[in-house]
């Protein structure tokens, strides 16, 4: 264990006596109290919190926020609490705060973002990207610090999505320069259904881009008819959902892509293929290069099928199918 | 157009002799003069910003001819790139190099000329081979030739030499020092051409079309052989009409029948290019045609979009003119078949072609 490096004096504190805001050592967000209430009830506090003297007489916390917010819920008057002395450095205190926090839990992001923050008071970027990313488990670069740094501006419930894993970073990153109402929305729709981070992210480039080509806000686009329809629709699961509303904005997002993938499949259908047999055009019809698959249980079914395909008419405009398609 | 600003000289180890290096330090004396070293590492926020105000001077050690980095799955021109720098002033909004450099500033390399000796040797040991040779891929051609002086002694080395040309591409209206040059044999002039409103929007601080295809009329009537890129073609509504609108422009100021040739080739990006001008120039435009991954993992529009563009603007430039030399950068022999009627089928193919229209063009 970390030899103690400082002196600190234990003082029976009143919790009122504590300011109890989010002050410029505090590194918890969305948390939940209860088991930590549940285990001050049963065993009391192992850790004293650590504060130090304000100017006015009272307390700011170092360390112990979330300890002294239970014992404040529980209706605790005081505490014991260890007493830093008044010229103890600032930047020592965020760190013994930091040291308590990563020996006892898992930080989220939110949470790493205002350690991040709370450092750039004090530290330059090489420093904090060197010596800080690494043991918060962040990738140790400027971009990535830039993207943590900019999380404590989100409104809360965005944090608390974050936080909770339920909005990628990178979309919280993306959603950061977009007005608040669009930011919002975005959360809802992401937040609601389950999503995964992928779908999260090809959506949200769509939902921009449509926005941007149509010249209308990101919230209107979100709020279309088509999409509510598919979010109040009871006889689907969220799952459903969420590929029923990737469909739409896709039909938006790439119409002629859509409008040539269905006039491909029109005339595929149209040449009534053997059961067993499948036409897969090129990715996107970007290549030249199709390909024919045959399901098959012994060879005399295969020959069967080879001389059924060979029969067919309209076999050999099967690659013209998709050109008659508007475009642009 | 107004000369661009430098703030400053970055002086690398090494290259304080060059000979480049010296003439630059005479054309701008009040410069102030920073030395560095050539491996020193650059700031991450100064490669984001691309450091477009700083000149660094450096003595180059790699090839300064090389062939242009074309796929296998796309017809390439079989180009080779003349690199004479890193870098422009001027700030496009889609230009590759903002995700391509891992070093900021306006790099110069001043012992090119030093080197053309040994390029020359290349060039005189193929003499049944024809060199195309541009030096706009990685920075503008005629953007610093007010500092660097390119112009002075690229032109006479390879207007003496028969089995080449060079190509000078920009988007400037630099052309005073190009025009005062004795030396037309061999080289091209060209300019990248967009509408009107990608000028004004993306192509920042770059010359207006006007004063692009004014630029190239006064080269064309000093003598000089010109050529026209129409790329990165961008698709927005309203776009076949405003590159209607550039096509009448040519039509205003330029003799077609000194065209060595026009390129057309549509807006393409590496997904990371995507992020580096989201950054740079957020809430852009550029990304919302139907973009879809191609075969060389660039992002290209959707095939018949791309087919459509092209056609109808060759189409509409081959009424201008029937034999303007149009070809198609790097797309597929399909492509070329249903937008152009016809194809090189390949790489070798277009080689011949564009070799052909210099022997037409220069004997
Ligand atoms: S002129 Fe060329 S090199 Fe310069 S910014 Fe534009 S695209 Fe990039």
């Amino acid at each position: 264990m970390e030899k103690k490096a400082f002196k600190s004096t234990p003082l029976q504190v009143e919790i009122s006596d504590i300011d109890l805001s989010p002050g410029p050592f505090c590194m918890s967000f969305n948390f939940d109290l209860e088991p930590l209430k549940d285990s001050i009830d049963r065993f009391g506090v192992l850790n004293p919190p650590y504060l130090l003297k304000k100017s006015d007489n009272n307390f700011i916390v170092v360390a112990g926020y979330r300890r002294l917010l239970a014992l404040r819920e529980l209706g605790w008057q005081d505490t014991v609490c260890q007493v830093l002395p008044d010229n103890f450095p600032p930047l020592k205190a965020l760190l013994l705060n930091l040291n308590d926090n990563l020996l006892h839990r898992k930080l989220n992001n939110i949470e790493k973002g205002m350690v991040l923050k709370r450092l750039t008071s004090f530290l330059n970027t090489e420093e904090i990207v060197a010596n800080f990313m690494p043991i918060l488990d962040i990738p140790a670069n400027r971009q990535t610090l830039e993207l943590f740094l900019g999380l404590e501006e989100l409104e809360d419930t965005v944090k608390v999505s974050v936080a909770m894993e339920r909005l990628s970073l990178r979309i919280a990153g993306l959603i950061r320069s977009i007005g608040k109402d669009d930011r919002l929305k975005i959360n809802d729709l992401f937040t609601s259904l389950k999503w995964s981070f992928n779908q999260q992210w090809e959506t949200i480039q769509w939902i921009i881009e449509i926005a941007s080509r149509e010249g209308r806000p990101i919230k209107e686009i979100v709020d279309e008819r088509q999409i509510i329809e598919v979010l109040n629709n009871n006889r689907m699961n969220k799952p459903q959902k969420v590929k029923a509303i990737v469909k739409i904005l896709k039909a938006r997002r790439f119409p002629s892509l859509l409008e040539t993938e269905k006039l491909f499949k029109i005339g595929i259908f149209n040449l009534s293929l053997p059961s067993g047999i499948k036409i897969i055009p090129p990715p996107f019809f970007e290549g030249i290069d199709y390909k024919l698959e045959i399901v098959f249980t012994k060879g005399k079914e295969l020959k069967e099928k080879l001389t059924e395909l060979s029969n067919l008419s309209g076999l050999e405009k099967i690659t013209d199918f998709w050109k008659g398609a508007e475009h642009g | 157009m107004k000369q661009f600003k430098i703030r400053r000289i970055l002086l690398e180890r090494g290259a304080e002799k060059d000979s480049l290096a010296q003439k630059i330090f005479k054309k701008l004396p009040n410069i102030p003069i920073e030395n560095v070293e050539p491996d020193e590492l650059a700031l991450i926020e100064d490669i984001e910003e691309m450091d477009k105000e700083s000149l660094r001077i450096i003595h180059f050690n790699g090839e300064f001819l090389k062939s242009c980095p074309g796929t296998r799955r796309y017809i390439c021109c079989g180009y080779k790139i003349l690199n004479i720098g890193i870098n422009c002033p001027m700030d496009c909004s889609y230009c590759f190099l903002q995700s391509y450099v891992n070093q900021p500033s306006l790099r110069i390399f001043t012992n090119l000329e030093d080197r053309l000796n040994s390029i020359g040797e290349v060039i005189d040991s193929f003499p049944d081979s024809i060199f195309r040779i541009g030096t706009g891929e990685f920075t503008d051609s005629l953007s610093l030739d007010y500092v660097t002086g390119w112009t002075d002694f690229l032109l006479p080395f390879f207007s003496n030499r028969k089995n080449c040309i060079l190509e000078l591409k920009t988007k400037t209206s630099f052309i005073k020092d190009l025009i005062k040059s004795s030396h037309r044999e061999r080289i091209v002039v060209a300019w990248s051409l967009n509408t009107p409103r990608i000028i004004a929007n993306q192509e920042h601080k770059t010359a207006s079309l006007k004063n692009r295809i004014i630029a190239a009329g006064e080269c064309q009537k000093a003598g000089f052989v010109l050529a026209f890129h129409f790329d990165p073609i961008i698709s927005y509504q309203g776009c076949a009409d405003e590159y209607e609108e550039t096509v009448q422009l040519l039509e205003r100021y330029i003799n077609p029948e000194s065209i060595i040739w026009i390129s057309l080739g549509s807006f393409r990006y590496m997904p990371n290019l995507k992020w580096a001008i989201m950054k740079r120039f957020p809430g852009t435009n550029i990304f919302n045609g139907e973009f879809v991954p191609g075969l060389d993992g660039k992002f290209r529009y959707f095939k018949p979009i791309r087919v459509e563009m092209y056609a109808k603007l060759s189409e509409r430039l081959k009424k201008w003119y029937d034999d303007l030399g149009i070809y198609l950068c790097m797309e597929s022999d399909d492509v070329w078949r249903q937008s152009l009627g016809w194809s090189p089928k390949n790489s070798a193919g277009l080689s011949l072609y564009l070799d052909s229209r210099v022997k037409v063009i220069f004997g």
